[in-house]
Protein backbone atom coordinates (compact mmCIF):
# COMPACT_ATOMS: atom_id res chain seq x y z
CA UNK A 1 0.00 0.00 0.00
CA UNK A 2 1.26 3.42 -0.43
CA UNK A 3 2.05 5.36 1.76
CA UNK A 4 -0.16 8.71 1.21
CA UNK A 5 -2.67 5.95 1.80
CA UNK A 6 -1.85 4.85 4.82
CA UNK A 7 -1.09 8.46 6.13
CA UNK A 8 -4.52 9.59 5.08
CA UNK A 9 -6.14 6.63 6.04
CA UNK A 10 -5.43 6.58 9.46
CA UNK A 11 -5.84 10.47 10.04
CA UNK A 12 -9.63 9.74 8.78
CA UNK A 13 -10.02 6.90 11.34
CA UNK A 14 -8.72 9.41 13.80
CA UNK A 15 -11.33 11.87 12.81
CA UNK A 16 -13.83 9.08 12.84
CA UNK A 17 -13.16 8.05 17.03
CA UNK A 18 -13.45 11.86 17.60
CA UNK A 19 -16.94 12.00 15.95
CA UNK A 20 -17.98 9.17 17.80
CA UNK A 21 -16.95 10.36 21.14
CA UNK A 22 -18.90 13.67 20.26
CA UNK A 23 -22.05 11.63 19.87
CA UNK A 24 -21.18 9.32 22.80
CA UNK A 25 -21.09 12.50 24.90
CA UNK A 26 -24.01 14.37 23.61
CA UNK A 27 -25.75 11.41 25.22
CA UNK A 28 -24.64 12.40 28.63
CA UNK A 29 -25.75 16.05 28.25
CA UNK A 30 -27.90 17.19 30.92
CA UNK A 31 -30.04 19.82 28.96
CA UNK A 32 -27.72 22.21 31.49
CA UNK A 33 -25.76 25.62 30.06
CA UNK A 34 -23.21 24.20 33.10
CA UNK A 35 -22.79 21.12 31.90
CA UNK A 36 -22.60 22.25 28.30
CA UNK A 37 -19.99 25.00 28.84
CA UNK A 38 -18.38 24.02 32.02
CA UNK A 39 -18.53 20.34 31.77
CA UNK A 40 -20.73 20.44 35.05
CA UNK A 41 -17.37 21.93 36.82
CA UNK A 42 -17.22 17.59 37.51
CA UNK A 43 -13.68 17.39 35.44
CA UNK A 44 -11.94 14.70 37.50
CA UNK A 45 -8.01 14.90 37.57
CA UNK A 46 -7.23 12.47 34.37
CA UNK A 47 -9.73 14.40 31.82
CA UNK A 48 -8.80 17.35 33.24
CA UNK A 49 -4.73 16.37 33.42
CA UNK A 50 -5.03 15.40 29.36
CA UNK A 51 -7.26 18.32 28.13
CA UNK A 52 -5.05 20.98 29.71
CA UNK A 53 -2.00 19.43 28.52
CA UNK A 54 -3.23 18.61 24.79
CA UNK A 55 -4.65 22.18 24.68
CA UNK A 56 -1.30 23.70 25.62
CA UNK A 57 0.92 21.78 22.91
CA UNK A 58 -0.64 22.99 19.52
CA UNK A 59 0.53 21.82 16.05
CA UNK A 60 3.57 24.27 16.89
CA UNK A 61 4.79 21.93 19.84
CA UNK A 62 4.16 18.90 16.86
CA UNK A 63 6.17 21.23 14.03
CA UNK A 64 7.01 24.31 15.02
CA UNK A 65 9.30 23.49 18.05
CA UNK A 66 11.42 20.68 15.82
CA UNK A 67 11.72 23.76 13.26
CA UNK A 68 12.98 26.14 15.99
CA UNK A 69 15.27 23.63 17.17
CA UNK A 70 16.35 22.70 13.84
CA UNK A 71 17.16 26.58 13.00
CA UNK A 72 18.59 28.31 16.76
CA UNK A 73 19.51 24.80 17.95
CA UNK A 74 19.29 24.24 21.82
CA UNK A 75 18.05 27.40 22.82
CA UNK A 76 14.90 26.56 22.35
CA UNK A 77 15.41 23.86 25.20
CA UNK A 78 14.35 26.82 27.18
CA UNK A 79 10.69 25.95 26.83
CA UNK A 80 10.95 23.84 30.11
CA UNK A 81 10.96 27.00 31.92
CA UNK A 82 7.98 28.07 30.83
CA UNK A 83 6.11 24.53 30.96
CA UNK A 84 7.66 24.54 34.56
CA UNK A 85 6.28 28.18 35.14
CA UNK A 86 2.52 26.87 33.50
CA UNK A 87 2.35 24.20 36.28
CA UNK A 88 3.25 27.04 39.10
CA UNK A 89 0.93 29.24 37.59
CA UNK A 90 -1.34 26.86 38.03
CA UNK A 91 -0.96 25.74 41.47
CA UNK A 92 -0.80 29.04 42.40
CA UNK A 93 -2.91 31.18 40.61
CA UNK A 94 -5.47 28.62 38.75
CA UNK A 95 -6.36 27.09 41.95
CA UNK A 96 -7.51 30.75 43.34
CA UNK A 97 -9.74 31.15 40.05
CA UNK A 98 -11.39 27.88 40.45
CA UNK A 99 -12.03 28.36 43.61
CA UNK A 100 -13.77 31.72 42.80
CA UNK A 101 -15.77 30.38 40.04
CA UNK A 102 -17.14 27.97 42.30
CA UNK A 103 -18.17 30.57 44.74
CA UNK A 104 -19.65 32.92 42.20
CA UNK A 105 -20.53 31.10 39.28
CA UNK A 106 -18.61 32.66 36.81
CA UNK A 107 -17.86 30.50 33.79
CA UNK A 108 -15.71 32.93 31.85
CA UNK A 109 -12.75 35.33 32.41
CA UNK A 110 -14.87 38.24 31.80
CA UNK A 111 -17.43 36.93 34.31
CA UNK A 112 -14.62 37.45 37.04
CA UNK A 113 -13.16 40.84 36.46
CA UNK A 114 -16.39 42.73 35.62
CA UNK A 115 -17.60 41.15 39.27
CA UNK A 116 -14.54 42.15 41.38
CA UNK A 117 -13.85 45.59 39.13
CA UNK A 118 -18.13 46.05 38.99
CA UNK A 119 -17.45 47.05 35.54
CA UNK A 120 -19.22 46.09 32.26
CA UNK A 121 -16.52 48.15 30.51
CA UNK A 122 -13.81 45.64 31.61
CA UNK A 123 -16.63 42.47 30.92
CA UNK A 124 -16.71 44.25 27.65
CA UNK A 125 -12.64 45.09 26.77
CA UNK A 126 -11.71 40.91 28.54
CA UNK A 127 -14.35 39.43 26.20
CA UNK A 128 -12.45 41.26 22.90
CA UNK A 129 -9.69 40.69 23.95
CA UNK A 130 -9.88 37.08 24.88
CA UNK A 131 -11.97 36.84 21.22
CA UNK A 132 -9.76 38.85 19.09
CA UNK A 133 -6.41 37.61 19.99
CA UNK A 134 -7.37 33.52 20.35
CA UNK A 135 -9.33 33.89 17.08
CA UNK A 136 -6.38 34.20 15.77
CA UNK A 137 -5.23 31.01 16.74
CA UNK A 138 -7.92 28.95 15.16
CA UNK A 139 -6.80 30.21 12.32
CA UNK A 140 -2.99 29.28 12.92
CA UNK A 141 -4.01 25.25 14.09
CA UNK A 142 -6.65 25.57 10.85
CA UNK A 143 -4.02 26.58 8.56
CA UNK A 144 -1.49 23.67 10.12
CA UNK A 145 -4.44 21.13 9.89
CA UNK A 146 -4.65 21.96 6.42
CA UNK A 147 -1.01 21.33 5.98
CA UNK A 148 -0.87 18.30 7.57
CA UNK A 149 -3.63 16.35 5.44
CA UNK A 150 -1.86 18.41 2.14
CA UNK A 151 1.11 16.72 2.95
CA UNK A 152 0.02 13.15 5.06
CA UNK A 153 -2.36 12.76 1.19
CA UNK A 154 0.70 13.67 -1.07
CA UNK A 155 -0.97 16.98 -1.88
CA UNK A 156 -3.73 15.07 -3.69
CA UNK A 157 -6.03 16.64 -0.63
CA UNK A 158 -5.69 20.65 -0.83
CA UNK A 159 -4.84 22.71 1.53
CA UNK A 160 -8.30 24.14 1.73
CA UNK A 161 -10.34 21.09 1.39
CA UNK A 162 -8.20 19.60 4.37
CA UNK A 163 -8.79 23.02 6.56
CA UNK A 164 -12.53 22.74 5.47
CA UNK A 165 -12.75 19.13 6.66
CA UNK A 166 -11.34 19.32 9.96
CA UNK A 167 -13.12 22.72 11.14
CA UNK A 168 -16.04 20.99 9.84
CA UNK A 169 -15.31 17.23 12.28
CA UNK A 170 -14.29 19.46 15.06
CA UNK A 171 -17.58 22.09 15.35
CA UNK A 172 -19.52 18.76 14.95
CA UNK A 173 -18.38 16.95 17.71
CA UNK A 174 -18.07 20.54 19.83
CA UNK A 175 -21.46 21.54 18.68
CA UNK A 176 -23.02 17.90 19.48
CA UNK A 177 -21.38 17.42 22.74
CA UNK A 178 -19.98 20.60 24.42
CA UNK A 179 -16.72 20.75 26.51
CA UNK A 180 -17.37 17.06 27.39
CA UNK A 181 -16.85 16.30 23.83
CA UNK A 182 -14.27 18.44 23.81
CA UNK A 183 -12.22 16.98 26.94
CA UNK A 184 -12.86 13.45 25.67
CA UNK A 185 -11.60 13.80 22.20
CA UNK A 186 -8.53 15.62 24.02
CA UNK A 187 -7.91 12.50 25.64
CA UNK A 188 -7.82 10.62 22.73
CA UNK A 189 -5.69 13.57 21.77
CA UNK A 190 -3.30 13.99 24.66
CA UNK A 191 -2.55 10.58 24.25
CA UNK A 192 -2.12 10.24 21.24
CA UNK A 193 0.49 13.48 20.21
CA UNK A 194 2.67 12.25 23.60
CA UNK A 195 3.34 8.27 22.00
CA UNK A 196 3.34 9.85 18.51
CA UNK A 197 6.39 12.07 18.83
CA UNK A 198 8.47 9.90 21.07
CA UNK A 199 8.09 6.97 19.07
CA UNK A 200 8.54 9.06 15.65
CA UNK A 201 11.61 10.72 17.22
CA UNK A 202 13.21 6.94 18.88
CA UNK A 203 12.55 5.55 16.07
CA UNK A 204 14.32 8.31 13.39
CA UNK A 205 16.81 8.53 15.36
CA UNK A 206 18.11 4.65 15.92
CA UNK A 207 17.08 4.91 11.53
CA UNK A 208 19.32 7.61 10.86
CA UNK A 209 22.12 7.81 13.82
CA UNK A 210 22.05 4.34 15.25
CA UNK A 211 20.35 5.71 18.58
CA UNK A 212 19.37 8.92 20.77
CA UNK A 213 22.96 9.08 21.82
CA UNK A 214 24.65 8.79 18.60
CA UNK A 215 22.59 11.77 17.38
CA UNK A 216 23.84 13.76 19.93
CA UNK A 217 27.14 12.93 18.72
CA UNK A 218 26.57 13.93 15.45
CA UNK A 219 25.54 17.48 16.43
CA UNK A 220 28.76 18.07 18.14
CA UNK A 221 31.04 17.05 15.47
CA UNK A 222 29.05 18.52 12.53
CA UNK A 223 27.34 21.58 13.84
CA UNK A 224 28.59 22.35 17.18
CA UNK A 225 26.91 25.99 16.85
CA UNK A 226 23.72 24.26 17.40
CA UNK A 227 24.81 23.14 20.66
CA UNK A 228 25.34 26.34 22.70
CA UNK A 229 23.47 29.93 23.39
CA UNK A 230 22.41 32.44 21.99
CA UNK A 231 22.58 29.62 18.84
CA UNK A 232 23.67 30.24 14.96
CA UNK A 233 21.83 33.27 14.15
CA UNK A 234 22.06 34.92 17.87
CA UNK A 235 18.49 34.78 18.39
CA UNK A 236 18.40 33.40 21.95
CA UNK A 237 19.54 36.74 24.19
CA UNK A 238 19.14 37.05 27.47
CA UNK A 239 16.37 39.29 27.06
CA UNK A 240 14.03 37.04 24.73
CA UNK A 241 14.72 34.13 27.06
CA UNK A 242 13.09 35.86 29.58
CA UNK A 243 10.67 37.46 27.36
CA UNK A 244 9.19 33.77 25.58
CA UNK A 245 9.36 32.63 29.44
CA UNK A 246 7.04 34.93 30.45
CA UNK A 247 5.10 35.22 27.28
CA UNK A 248 4.29 31.77 27.01
CA UNK A 249 3.55 30.88 30.73
CA UNK A 250 1.25 33.35 31.66
CA UNK A 251 0.04 34.19 28.56
CA UNK A 252 -1.02 30.88 27.10
CA UNK A 253 -2.75 30.43 31.06
CA UNK A 254 -4.12 33.66 30.89
CA UNK A 255 -5.90 32.85 27.33
CA UNK A 256 -10.11 31.97 28.31
CA UNK A 257 -9.25 28.45 26.58
CA UNK A 258 -6.86 27.83 29.78
CA UNK A 259 -9.15 29.43 32.36
CA UNK A 260 -12.28 28.11 31.61
CA UNK A 261 -10.65 24.75 32.41
CA UNK A 262 -10.03 25.91 35.86
CA UNK A 263 -13.33 26.27 36.38
CA UNK A 264 -14.13 23.06 35.56
CA UNK A 265 -12.35 21.13 37.87
CA UNK A 266 -14.39 19.05 40.39
CA UNK A 267 -12.15 20.39 43.26
CA UNK A 268 -9.27 22.76 44.28
CA UNK A 269 -7.05 19.78 45.25
CA UNK A 270 -7.44 18.40 41.59
CA UNK A 271 -5.94 21.76 40.22
CA UNK A 272 -3.13 21.65 42.99
CA UNK A 273 -1.97 18.04 41.78
CA UNK A 274 -2.89 19.54 38.00
CA UNK A 275 -0.23 22.22 38.22
CA UNK A 276 2.17 20.08 40.19
CA UNK A 277 2.11 17.15 37.65
CA UNK A 278 1.76 19.28 34.22
CA UNK A 279 4.98 20.47 33.48
CA UNK A 280 6.45 16.65 33.39
CA UNK A 281 4.29 16.08 29.97
CA UNK A 282 4.81 19.62 28.65
CA UNK A 283 8.44 19.56 29.30
CA UNK A 284 9.08 15.93 28.32
CA UNK A 285 7.18 16.43 24.87
CA UNK A 286 10.25 19.02 24.10
CA UNK A 287 12.79 16.06 24.36
CA UNK A 288 11.95 14.18 21.33
CA UNK A 289 11.42 17.21 19.44
CA UNK A 290 14.96 18.50 20.25
CA UNK A 291 16.07 15.02 18.69
CA UNK A 292 13.82 15.55 15.78
CA UNK A 293 14.98 19.27 14.96
CA UNK A 294 18.99 19.38 15.73
CA UNK A 295 19.28 15.33 14.35
CA UNK A 296 17.29 16.97 11.24
CA UNK A 297 19.69 19.38 10.63
CA UNK A 298 22.20 17.16 10.56
CA UNK A 299 20.29 14.81 8.10
CA UNK A 300 18.42 17.19 5.67
CA UNK A 301 20.44 20.67 5.81
CA UNK A 302 19.48 24.44 4.06
CA UNK A 303 15.41 24.28 5.31
CA UNK A 304 15.04 28.05 6.20
CA UNK A 305 11.87 29.38 7.60
CA UNK A 306 8.45 27.24 7.06
CA UNK A 307 10.37 24.80 5.22
CA UNK A 308 11.98 24.26 8.75
CA UNK A 309 8.58 23.85 10.01
CA UNK A 310 8.13 20.61 8.21
CA UNK A 311 11.15 18.77 9.16
CA UNK A 312 9.61 16.17 11.54
CA UNK A 313 7.06 14.91 8.54
CA UNK A 314 9.72 15.05 5.95
CA UNK A 315 11.93 12.69 7.63
CA UNK A 316 9.30 10.67 8.62
CA UNK A 317 8.28 10.40 4.90
CA UNK A 318 12.12 10.09 3.66
CA UNK A 319 13.25 7.48 5.88
CA UNK A 320 10.01 6.07 8.40
CA UNK A 321 7.77 3.15 7.63
CA UNK A 322 4.60 4.36 5.70
CA UNK A 323 2.18 2.78 9.26
CA UNK A 324 4.14 4.40 11.24
CA UNK A 325 4.37 7.98 9.48
CA UNK A 326 0.33 7.40 8.93
CA UNK A 327 0.23 6.95 12.66
CA UNK A 328 2.62 10.18 13.77
CA UNK A 329 0.68 12.80 11.07
CA UNK A 330 -2.39 11.85 13.06
CA UNK A 331 -0.42 12.41 16.06
CA UNK A 332 0.04 15.92 14.11
CA UNK A 333 -3.62 16.70 13.39
CA UNK A 334 -4.38 15.58 17.14
CA UNK A 335 -2.26 18.26 18.26
CA UNK A 336 -3.79 20.74 15.95
CA UNK A 337 -6.72 19.97 16.54
CA UNK A 338 -7.01 19.95 20.56
CA UNK A 339 -6.01 23.36 20.44
CA UNK A 340 -8.53 24.28 17.74
CA UNK A 341 -11.86 22.86 19.58
CA UNK A 342 -10.74 24.57 22.66
CA UNK A 343 -10.30 27.66 21.23
CA UNK A 344 -13.47 27.30 19.53
CA UNK A 345 -15.39 26.43 22.52
CA UNK A 346 -13.67 29.29 24.52
CA UNK A 347 -15.15 32.40 22.05
CA UNK A 348 -17.89 30.33 22.06
CA UNK A 349 -18.29 30.64 25.67
CA UNK A 350 -17.59 34.00 25.84
CA UNK A 351 -19.28 35.20 23.45
CA UNK A 352 -22.84 33.33 24.24
CA UNK A 353 -21.92 34.23 27.90
CA UNK A 354 -20.27 37.67 27.77
CA UNK A 355 -22.28 38.95 25.03
CA UNK A 356 -25.46 37.43 24.03
CA UNK A 357 -26.59 36.33 27.07
CA UNK A 358 -25.42 39.75 28.86
CA UNK A 359 -26.68 42.29 26.34
CA UNK A 360 -28.70 40.85 24.08
CA UNK A 361 -31.44 38.46 25.66
CA UNK A 362 -30.93 37.91 29.43
CA UNK A 363 -33.96 36.00 30.54
CA UNK A 364 -34.13 32.60 28.33
CA UNK A 365 -34.11 29.34 28.85
CA UNK A 366 -30.57 27.06 29.58
CA UNK A 367 -31.61 25.12 26.38
CA UNK A 368 -31.67 27.99 24.02
CA UNK A 369 -28.43 29.38 25.03
CA UNK A 370 -26.78 26.08 24.34
CA UNK A 371 -28.34 26.62 20.60
CA UNK A 372 -26.96 30.12 20.40
CA UNK A 373 -23.75 28.30 21.29
CA UNK A 374 -23.84 25.76 18.68
CA UNK A 375 -25.21 28.73 16.01
CA UNK A 376 -22.28 30.89 17.45
CA UNK A 377 -19.54 27.62 16.38
CA UNK A 378 -21.01 27.70 13.54
CA UNK A 379 -20.17 31.32 12.77
CA UNK A 380 -16.33 30.47 13.98
CA UNK A 381 -16.02 28.05 11.66
CA UNK A 382 -16.89 30.47 8.50
CA UNK A 383 -14.67 33.01 10.06
CA UNK A 384 -12.01 30.55 10.45
CA UNK A 385 -12.09 28.96 7.17
CA UNK A 386 -12.15 32.54 5.44
CA UNK A 387 -9.51 33.51 7.52
CA UNK A 388 -7.39 29.97 6.90
CA UNK A 389 -7.68 30.12 3.31
CA UNK A 390 -7.22 33.81 2.73
CA UNK A 391 -3.80 35.07 2.14
CA UNK A 392 -4.49 38.60 3.97
CA UNK A 393 -1.34 40.86 4.92
CA UNK A 394 -2.52 42.33 7.87
CA UNK A 395 -3.18 38.68 9.63
CA UNK A 396 0.72 38.28 10.07
CA UNK A 397 0.34 41.53 12.22
CA UNK A 398 -2.34 40.05 14.35
CA UNK A 399 -0.87 36.59 14.52
CA UNK A 400 2.42 38.39 15.70
CA UNK A 401 0.10 40.49 18.24
CA UNK A 402 -1.75 36.93 19.51
CA UNK A 403 0.83 35.57 21.40
CA UNK A 404 1.41 37.98 24.10
CA UNK A 405 -2.58 39.44 23.89
CA UNK A 406 -3.62 37.62 26.83
CA UNK A 407 -0.89 38.42 29.17
CA UNK A 408 -1.90 41.72 29.32
CA UNK A 409 -4.66 41.05 31.44
CA UNK A 410 -2.48 39.66 34.01
CA UNK A 411 -2.26 42.87 36.06
CA UNK A 412 -6.00 42.62 36.58
CA UNK A 413 -5.91 38.78 37.29
CA UNK A 414 -3.45 39.58 40.10
CA UNK A 415 -5.57 42.27 41.58
CA UNK A 416 -8.66 39.56 42.09
CA UNK A 417 -6.59 36.67 43.10
CA UNK A 418 -4.26 37.70 45.85
CA UNK A 419 -5.52 40.30 48.51
CA UNK A 420 -2.81 42.58 50.43
CA UNK A 421 -1.37 44.25 47.11
CA UNK A 422 -2.47 47.35 46.19
CA UNK A 423 -6.00 46.91 44.70
CA UNK A 424 -6.60 48.10 40.86
CA UNK A 425 -9.49 50.44 39.99
CA UNK A 426 -11.68 49.81 36.52
CA UNK A 427 -10.21 52.63 35.41
CA UNK A 428 -6.49 51.38 36.21
CA UNK A 429 -7.16 47.88 34.54
CA UNK A 430 -8.74 49.49 31.53
CA UNK A 431 -6.18 51.99 31.14
CA UNK A 432 -3.47 49.40 31.37
CA UNK A 433 -4.94 47.07 29.48
CA UNK A 434 -5.23 49.91 26.62
CA UNK A 435 -1.57 51.04 27.37
CA UNK A 436 -0.30 47.54 26.63
CA UNK A 437 -1.85 46.92 23.83
CA UNK A 438 -0.28 49.61 22.24
CA UNK A 439 2.94 48.85 23.60
CA UNK A 440 2.77 45.59 22.32
CA UNK A 441 1.78 46.35 19.01
CA UNK A 442 5.18 49.00 18.46
CA UNK A 443 7.33 46.79 20.40
CA UNK A 444 6.35 43.48 18.29
CA UNK A 445 5.62 45.13 14.61
CA UNK A 446 7.22 48.25 14.57
CA UNK A 447 9.71 48.45 16.51
CA UNK A 448 10.60 44.57 17.23
CA UNK A 449 11.39 43.52 20.70
CA UNK A 450 13.75 46.63 21.59
CA UNK A 451 17.34 46.18 23.08
CA UNK A 452 16.53 42.31 22.64
CA UNK A 453 13.85 42.13 25.70
CA UNK A 454 10.48 40.27 23.97
CA UNK A 455 7.80 42.84 23.30
CA UNK A 456 5.10 41.20 25.07
CA UNK A 457 7.53 41.94 28.06
CA UNK A 458 7.48 45.62 27.38
CA UNK A 459 3.34 45.37 27.07
CA UNK A 460 3.16 44.21 30.43
CA UNK A 461 5.74 46.21 32.08
CA UNK A 462 3.75 49.30 30.45
CA UNK A 463 0.58 47.95 31.48
CA UNK A 464 1.48 47.28 35.22
CA UNK A 465 2.83 51.11 35.23
CA UNK A 466 -0.30 52.42 34.05
CA UNK A 467 -2.58 50.49 36.01
CA UNK A 468 -0.99 50.80 39.41
CA UNK A 469 -0.49 54.80 38.85
CA UNK A 470 -3.97 55.45 37.05
CA UNK A 471 -5.37 53.23 40.24
CA UNK A 472 -3.66 55.89 42.76
CA UNK A 473 -6.36 58.81 41.45
CA UNK A 474 -9.76 56.68 40.57
CA UNK A 475 -12.69 55.04 42.37
CA UNK A 476 -11.64 51.32 43.67
CA UNK A 477 -14.44 48.32 43.74
CA UNK A 478 -16.54 49.06 46.82
CA UNK A 479 -15.24 47.67 50.12
CA UNK A 480 -18.26 45.19 50.08
CA UNK A 481 -16.99 43.25 46.88
CA UNK A 482 -13.34 43.73 47.73
CA UNK A 483 -14.09 42.01 51.17
CA UNK A 484 -16.72 39.63 49.27
CA UNK A 485 -13.92 38.21 46.50
CA UNK A 486 -10.87 38.67 48.88
CA UNK A 487 -12.40 37.19 51.94
CA UNK A 488 -13.37 34.35 49.56
CA UNK A 489 -9.91 33.66 48.62
CA UNK A 490 -9.06 34.23 52.26
CA UNK A 491 -10.83 31.13 53.34
CA UNK A 492 -10.47 29.03 50.14
CA UNK A 493 -5.92 29.23 50.74
CA UNK A 494 -5.68 29.36 54.24
CA UNK A 495 -9.30 28.46 55.98
CA UNK A 496 -9.76 31.64 57.50
CA UNK A 497 -11.83 35.22 56.83
CA UNK A 498 -8.91 37.95 57.48
CA UNK B 1 -6.75 52.71 45.21
CA UNK B 2 -8.42 51.12 48.52
CA UNK B 3 -6.97 49.99 52.05
CA UNK B 4 -10.66 47.75 52.43
CA UNK B 5 -8.29 44.58 51.09
CA UNK B 6 -7.30 41.64 53.53
CA UNK B 7 -4.18 43.59 56.40
CA UNK B 8 -2.74 40.55 55.60
CA UNK B 9 -0.98 39.99 52.10
CA UNK B 10 -1.46 36.71 49.71
CA UNK B 11 2.18 37.90 48.22
CA UNK B 12 4.00 36.72 50.75
CA UNK B 13 3.83 32.99 52.21
CA UNK B 14 2.85 32.51 55.66
CA UNK B 15 3.84 28.78 56.45
CA UNK B 16 7.03 27.39 56.78
CA UNK B 17 6.49 25.07 54.08
CA UNK B 18 4.75 27.78 51.70
CA UNK B 19 8.21 29.91 52.22
CA UNK B 20 10.38 27.02 51.97
CA UNK B 21 8.32 25.68 48.40
CA UNK B 22 8.55 29.49 47.58
CA UNK B 23 11.87 30.24 47.66
CA UNK B 24 13.22 26.67 46.62
CA UNK B 25 11.23 27.28 43.47
CA UNK B 26 12.49 30.55 42.70
CA UNK B 27 16.20 29.58 43.66
CA UNK B 28 15.96 26.69 41.29
CA UNK B 29 13.96 29.33 38.34
CA UNK B 30 16.81 31.05 38.43
CA UNK B 31 19.69 28.70 37.67
CA UNK B 32 17.73 28.28 34.38
CA UNK B 33 17.21 32.29 33.83
CA UNK B 34 19.92 34.48 32.47
CA UNK B 35 22.64 35.36 33.29
CA UNK B 36 23.42 32.01 34.77
CA UNK B 37 21.50 30.05 31.60
CA UNK B 38 24.05 32.12 29.45
CA UNK B 39 27.26 31.72 31.11
CA UNK B 40 27.60 29.32 33.72
CA UNK B 41 25.64 26.66 31.80
CA UNK B 42 26.11 27.43 28.46
CA UNK B 43 28.94 25.15 27.37
CA UNK B 44 29.02 21.58 25.62
CA UNK B 45 31.44 19.70 28.14
CA UNK B 46 31.84 18.14 30.01
CA UNK B 47 29.05 15.68 28.46
CA UNK B 48 26.93 13.45 31.39
CA UNK B 49 25.23 9.98 30.09
CA UNK B 50 26.24 10.99 26.27
CA UNK B 51 24.62 14.28 26.38
CA UNK B 52 25.74 17.95 26.67
CA UNK B 53 26.52 20.00 29.96
CA UNK B 54 23.60 22.32 28.95
CA UNK B 55 21.28 20.01 28.46
CA UNK B 56 21.35 17.62 31.13
CA UNK B 57 22.32 20.58 33.54
CA UNK B 58 18.83 21.73 32.12
CA UNK B 59 17.20 18.59 32.59
CA UNK B 60 18.47 18.58 36.33
CA UNK B 61 17.03 21.69 37.43
CA UNK B 62 13.87 21.29 35.51
CA UNK B 63 13.66 18.23 37.22
CA UNK B 64 13.93 19.53 40.65
CA UNK B 65 11.47 22.40 39.85
CA UNK B 66 8.87 19.49 39.01
CA UNK B 67 9.82 17.97 42.38
CA UNK B 68 9.55 21.23 44.20
CA UNK B 69 5.62 21.28 42.71
CA UNK B 70 5.25 17.74 44.19
CA UNK B 71 6.78 17.77 47.35
CA UNK B 72 4.51 21.44 47.77
CA UNK B 73 1.20 19.18 47.07
CA UNK B 74 1.65 16.29 49.37
CA UNK B 75 2.70 19.06 52.34
CA UNK B 76 -0.88 20.51 51.45
CA UNK B 77 1.02 24.39 50.81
Amino acid sequence: MEPWVVATGLIVLYLALTVVLGFVANRRMTGDMEDFLLYGRKAGFVVLYLTVVASFHSSFAFLGSGGFFYTHGVGFWAAGTWTLLVGAITYVIGSRIWALGKAFGYMTPADMLADFYESEAVRVTVAVVSVVFTILYIQVQAQGLGYIINIASGERISLEVGTLVLLIVAAVYLMAGGLRAVYWTDVLQGVWMYIAVWVGALVLSYELFGGPLELWRAVAEQRPDLLSLPGPKGFFTPGMWIGMTITLSFGIVFQPHMMIRYYTAIDGKTIKLLGATTPIYLMTLYIPTAMVGLGGAIVMPGLVGAEADRIFPELLFAYANPWLTGVILAGATAAAMSTLDSILHANMTVLTRDVYQRFIRPNESQGHYINVGRAIVVALLVVAYMLSVGRFDYLVVLVTLSGAGALQLMPAILGVCFPGGRTLTRAGVLAGIAAGLVTLYVTLVVWPHPIGMHGGLWGLLVNTAVALNVSVFTTPPSAETIQRVHGEVERFVYGTED
Amino acid sequence: MSDNAPRRSHFVPRTRDGRVATIAFLALLLLAMPPVSHTVLNRTDPWIFGLPFFYVALLGVYSALILVLIWAFRRGV
